[in-house]
Formats: structure tokens, sequence, C-alpha cells
């Protein structure tokens, strides 16, 4: 079967630096993948690729066949890639409602009322209607993380690409992100979430890849991966790998 | 409407009561040129406060409407109307090429690149002295014949009103909505399927088309162009004008840019000193009052009401 997206011989250099080593990925739809890895191993280089933030120094990137190279993150974002940061990205000086609409309001096939309605639905269901006038500004860090999630839900993404989303999150948000990216993944969209929390990657994802230095040292189930000495090694050190 | 909006209003029913009570002709003189100023601020803060794009060539991009429409009138003999219209279009298209050529520059590198651009279209126009007469300047026809100056007066009123609504009217669209956000996070906006490059590059346009538009009408006002419309010092004033109104919002600068041109003309006797006020009370509005006089004020009467 095609995959959805495919990564090919994916090489990136910054400088005398290279963040990436020519490697090779794919996704199949609807899968929930957790990507790991120390810092500075080449997680977010990897997605900003995915997102077009970045070009890729060789190599390709494939989404349902179609080659994604030089294609720009606004363009990648209409063919069905979503993404959250890091550090959130949410307009501070616009309402949460404003937020939401961003995105939806890039289609212009969608009329003002319908992108309005369609915003109230996705806050209904993140918790955060009594919000929808106040200023992004007044959220906390993890209404601001929801917010994000929000936004990525306003574009109806086939694949949703989740940096760090549980960072300064309260175990009972985090609780309702699960749950919510649960649902996400149910309907369809396959997600590639990057965290340094690992009871999160290894309590939601299905499968699990190690990134070290730019290069993929594991691939595979959780418990696989999680056993795996190359993994062990990269996080813990030689001495306790044996 | 809020007792602001209402006060506002007040303001543009006062304005346009003024030549009817047999205000001076001197200070409707100064009142239109207030309201060029008001047409320029406005276009700035289009730019700079909603799409937090910096430009230091408005001044000049009023002078490029301005000489546009009066050499197209003078070597291509059309009438004054077209040829406004053309020098809103240089403008525009100018400015649309200079917001994608500016692309990746942000603060003070794209403040440096929009200096050099203004000098650019200044020097030129200076040493072009065959076709634009340089530092003498240019004798302009008017915008219509034996027209007084309460005449002139209602067309900039209808002007200065009309260019902010249509600002507004942009603004509350889903256009204004990508301005905002692109000067919130730029990497933020793309992701959501925004094309920033386009919005970037259009703002730069409409920014610089409205100051087109107010430097051709001025030119057929005046009736004399130099380059000097197109200096430093006269940014200098349209940047005070915004700034000290409220380049956060177009209506505040709009009225930044009437305001100061009556203290300009008030003060008259300070001389140069004038220009040190004005820069010590933008300074201080920016440390101590960032939406300026008329965000403040609206503060003020939110609270009150």
């Amino acid at each position: 079967m095609q995959p959805q997206l495919d990564i090919s011989n994916l090489s990136k250099s910054f400088g005398g630096l290279q963040a990436l080593k020519g490697i090779d990925l794919s996704f199949q739809k609807g899968e929930l993948v957790g990507l790991i890895g120390p810092n500075g191993s080449g997680k977010t280089t990897l997605l900003n690729i995915i997102g077009g933030y970045y070009k890729a120094s060789g190599g390709a990137v494939t989404l349902e066949g179609h080659k994604t190279d030089g294609l720009a993150p606004s363009t990648l974002a209409r063919l069905g890639i979503g993404r959250s940061f890091q550090v959130t990205k949410v307009f501070k000086r616009l309402t949460v409602l404003e937020n939401m609409l961003v995105g939806a309001l890039a289609d212009w096939r969608l009329s003002r009322s319908s992108a309005r309605d369609k915003a109230h639905g996705v806050l209904e269901k993140l918790k955060l209607t009594r919000l929808a006038d106040s200023p992004a500004s007044s959220l906390s860090g993890g209404q601001a993380k929801l917010l994000e999630f929000g936004r990525i839900m306003m574009l109806d993404p086939k694949i949703v690409l989740l940096d760090e989303p549980f960072g300064g999150v309260h175990p009972e948000l985090k609780r309702f992100m699960y749950e919510k990216i649960v649902e996400w993944n149910e309907a369809g969209a396959t997600i590639i979430l990057i965290s340094h929390d690992m009871g999160s990657i290894f309590g939601l994802c299905r499968r699990v890849v190690t990134l070290s230095y730019g290069d993929i040292i594991a691939d595979g189930d959780p418990e696989t991966v999680r056993n795996d000495p190359a993994v062990l090694e990269a996080y813990l050190g030689d001495h306790h790998a044996a | 409407m809020t007792l602001f909006h209402k006060v506002l209003l007040g303001f543009v029913g006062l304005a346009a009561m003024l030549p009817l009570i047999g205000v001076p002709q001197y200070w409707l003189y100064t009142l239109t040129i207030g309201l060029y100023y008001a047409m320029l601020a406005s276009s700035w803060s289009l730019l700079v406060g909603y799409v937090g794009r910096i430009s230091f060539a408005q001044a000049a991009m009023s002078g490029l409407g301005a000489y546009v429409s009066v050499l197209t009138g003078m070597y291509l003999d059309l009438p004054v109307i077209p040829s406004l219209l053309l020098g809103v279009a240089a403008a525009g298209v100018l400015g649309l090429f200079i917001g994608w050529l500016t692309l990746r520059l942000h603060g003070a590198y794209l403040g440096l690149t929009t200096i050099a651009f203004g000098e650019i279209l200044r020097i030129t126009v200076t040493a072009e002295h065959q076709l634009t007469q340089g530092s003498r300047g240019l004798q302009v026809r008017p915008l219509i014949e034996g027209a007084g100056p309460a005449t002139y007066y209602y067309i900039f009123l209808a002007a200065a009103v009309a260019s902010v609504l249509l600002m507004l009217l942009l603004l509350r669209s889903r256009i204004g909505l990508f301005f905002q956000a692109i000067r919130e996070d730029e990497d933020g906006t793309a992701s959501l399927g925004v094309n920033v490059t386009l919005w970037k590059s259009l703002a730069f346009g409409c920014s610089t088309a409205f100051a087109g538009l107010a430097g051709g009408l001025y030119a057929h006002f005046v009736q004399l162009i130099t380059p000097s419309m197109m200096s430093m010092q006269e940014m200098g004033y349209v940047l005070a004008m915004a700034v000290i109104g409220g380049f956060s919002n177009v209506v505040y600068a709009a009225f930044g840019g009437v305001l100061l041109q009556i203290l300009l003309e008030a003060l008259r006797e300070l001389g140069e000193w004038r220009l040190a006020v004005f820069g010590i009370i933008a300074i201080l509005m920016l440390r101590f009052a960032p939406n300026g006089v008329f965000g403040w004020l609206e503060n003020l009467l939110k609270r009150k009401g």
C-alpha cells in the first residue's frame, strides 16, 4: 500500500552540522507515531522539513504520491498538513475566536458565518467557549496549547505534526489533550507526535521512531523500542545500556 | 456605537460645518493640509500598526503619486482624474514590489531598506531636472479650475473619510484578519494555510497606494511640487503624527495628522523647535501611551462609560 507520507533519503545540514543524515521513513494513513530522541537529534528539523519551513539538503518528502519539495508552509497546510509548535504561536493580540478563524478563512470557499459556526463547535469540544472573545494573551500556557490544537482542527488536516504539545501543561489538561489526540486519530488523521514526556509517547502511540544525531536508531512498537539497547544508549549512555 | 465613536463622528460633523460657520481661509488651508497628512499617517498606520511592517518610504510614495499624476497630465495630456489614478497605481505597484523584495527583512533591516528606496526616489526626481524641474519644483494645474479653499477643503475631507473607511472595510474583512495574524506571528499564520508572501506584499501595495492618492491630491491642491515632499523630514512629520495620534489604529493616526498640522501652525512662533518638541512628545507617547492620544482618550471614555 502506498504510504500517505513518504520520506526518502532525507538530509539537512546547517553549515557543518548535519542535522539529518539521509533518513527513510514512511507513514500510513491513520497512524499515531511518536518521534523521540535526545535534544539535537533532528526531530524538530524533520517536522520543519515536512511542514515546509526548512528546505531539505537532499532527499524527498512525498505526500500521497506528490513530492512536496519547495512548497510553502501555507500550501502544505492547505494540502492537509497541520502543525503545532514547541513554543506556541498563538496570535496574542487577537481574540481566541479570531485565532480560530484565520485558518478557516484562508479557504475562500468558506463563508464567514460558516467559519464562525465551525469555530464555535471546535471551541466547545475543547471547552474554550467561555474564552472565545478573550484576547489570546490572557490564556494560560495549557490553554494556549489547546487553542493551537483548535486552530489545527479548523483545517481538517490529514496529517498532524505535534511538537511538544504537553510541555508545561497541567496533568489534568494533559489527560484532556490525550483524549482529543485519540479522537482526532480515530477520525482518520495521521498524527506524528514529538514529546520528551515518555509516559505520553508510550501511552498514546502505536509506533515509536527514535532519532539520534540525525539517524533513525529504532522504529517499531513501543515495547520493542523501549527495550532497544541503542535507544537506551542514546538516552542514558553506554554503561546503562550494557 | 461607543461614546468614543460618537465623539469622533462629532468631530467629523464639526469639520464638515467649518466652512459654513466662517472659519478663515487661512485655517481652511491649514486643515486641508492636515487632511492630506491624515491620509498619509493612516496609510502608514495600516502597514505598521496592522501588519507589523515598518516603512520609512511613505512620504516618498506620496511624492511618487504626486509626480506621476502631474507628469502624466503634462506629457500625456491626461485629464486630472485619470492622471491621479495613474499616480495611485504607480505608488501601489512600487509598494507591492518593495513588499515582495523585503519579504524576509524585519526590524532595522527593513527600515533601512525602505529609507534607501525613499531616498532613491527623491534623488531620482531631483536629478531628472529636464523632466521634473528638480528642486525648483513643478507648477501643477489645479484639481478644479477656479475652486476656492472651501471646495478643496471638502474634497480633502471627503477623500480622507473615504480612505479611512476603505481601510476599515479592508481591515474588517478576512484580509484584515490575515494582516493582523501576520503581525503576530508569520510562521504561525503560514501554518494555517495563509499565503504570507502574498498578503505581506499586498499590505505594502495598499498602504503605498493610499499614500499615492494623498500625494496626487496634495499636488493639485498646492499647485507646486518639489522633491522636498519626499524628504526624510516629511517622513518624520508623518511618523510623529501617526505615533502621537496612535498608530495601532488608522482612525487615531488620521486624527493625529490633523491635530499635529493644527499644532504646527499654532506653534509657528517656535520655528524649527516645533519639530524637536514633536519628536520628544512622540518618544514620550511610545513610552507611556503606545496607543497614542486618541487610544488614551478612547480608554478614558470607555472607563467613564
